[in-house]
């Protein structure tokens, strides 16, 4: 698949998603005014590639500073889809990324990491 | 008269430890725009950054809140982007505490359901507020909402005590609802 390549906007984050090289990250900010009309290509975009990628082994980084509700529902949606290309055989480590005393972003990195079994989660302080 | 109207209402607002209040038609842009000041405040003031964290996330969600569900809106036909809605929105310290506050027309019959979820949140102390998050957040079951269950369980994760709030009812067909949330 083509790498998929967004700045950062002032309320939404950089995607960079280079498909290519099994390496997708997202870092920033994430309240964009239409949370659905954001995120919606992007979680369809990872459901595909995804299919294409068993048997692979990918990196996902995230490293967000905030995001609001809207945003946090289409992140559970992604960490879902990630965790379903595990179980269809594909290697995920995903790296949640948060700054030294922001227990608010490093709490967040928790509670997605419960949902998650059997992608390899790591919570790094920066 | 008009200098001294003027700056007693200053001075009033400055008694009572306000950041900034806004009163009027609120758009997505003016929530960017006290956003940012908001923060640049937060910031200048060398506030913790957990707490600047939890402070922006309630205005955002409270902010999203009015424009989303004040009864007094305005939005053109598939321009829902672009929705206005009138409300208050209030940010202030006290103490060394800051605390947020939100006040929107509703109708009667719509603010009847909100004050059930309010009156539920209200309830739960914070290892059940966060329980309730997890499950709201995995919850696609509910789009008519937009995800103002989410909002508001996020707003009472956010804060250092208990949700306030309060509805009154100012005809046959509308409420006044108001929250205020200390961070």
């Amino acid at each position: 698949m083509e790498n998929t390549f967004i700045p950062a906007m002032e309320r939404s984050p950089e995607v960079d998603f280079r498909f290519r090289e099994n390496r997708l990250s997202m870092k920033g900010e994430a309240y964009p005014e239409d949370a659905a009309a954001f995120f919606g290509p992007l979680l369809q975009l990872l459901t595909a590639y995804c299919e294409t990628i068993k048997g692979q082994e990918l990196q996902v980084e995230f490293k967000l500073d905030y995001f609001n509700t809207s945003s946090a529902k289409a992140l559970m949606n992604m960490i879902q889809i990630l965790e379903h290309a595990v179980v269809a055989g594909t290697t995920v480590n995903l790296t949640w990324y948060f700054q030294k005393e922001d227990e608010v972003m490093r709490e967040f990195g928790e509670d997605f990491s419960m949902e998650l079994q059997h992608v390899h989660f790591q919570l790094v302080e920066i | 008269m008009l200098a001294s109207d003027h700056h007693r209402m200053k001075l009033e607002s400055n008694q009572q430890g306000i950041i900034f209040s806004f009163n009027g038609f609120i758009s997505e842009g003016i929530l960017f725009a006290l956003g940012d000041a908001l923060k640049k405040k937060m910031s200048l003031d060398e506030t913790n950054i957990s707490t600047m964290k939890r402070v922006f996330s309630v205005f955002v969600e409270q902010a999203q809140n009015i424009i989303r569900y004040s009864a007094d809106t305005l939005a053109e036909a598939g321009q829902e982007v672009n929705r206005i809605s009138s409300g208050v929105i209030t940010v202030g310290s006290e103490d060394g505490r800051f605390w947020v506050v939100c006040g929107n027309v509703m109708r009667r019959e719509d603010a009847i359901p909100l004050k059930a979820r309010l009156e539920k949140i209200r309830g739960l102390d914070p290892a059940g507020i966060k329980a309730y998050y997890l499950e709201k957040i995995k919850d696609t079951a509910d789009p008519a909402s937009l995800g103002a269950s989410l909002g508001l369980i996020e707003i009472a994760r956010r804060a250092s005590e208990p949700i306030q709030f309060d509805f009154l009812d100012i005809d046959d067909l509308n409420t006044f609802y108001c929250m205020k949330v200390f961070i």
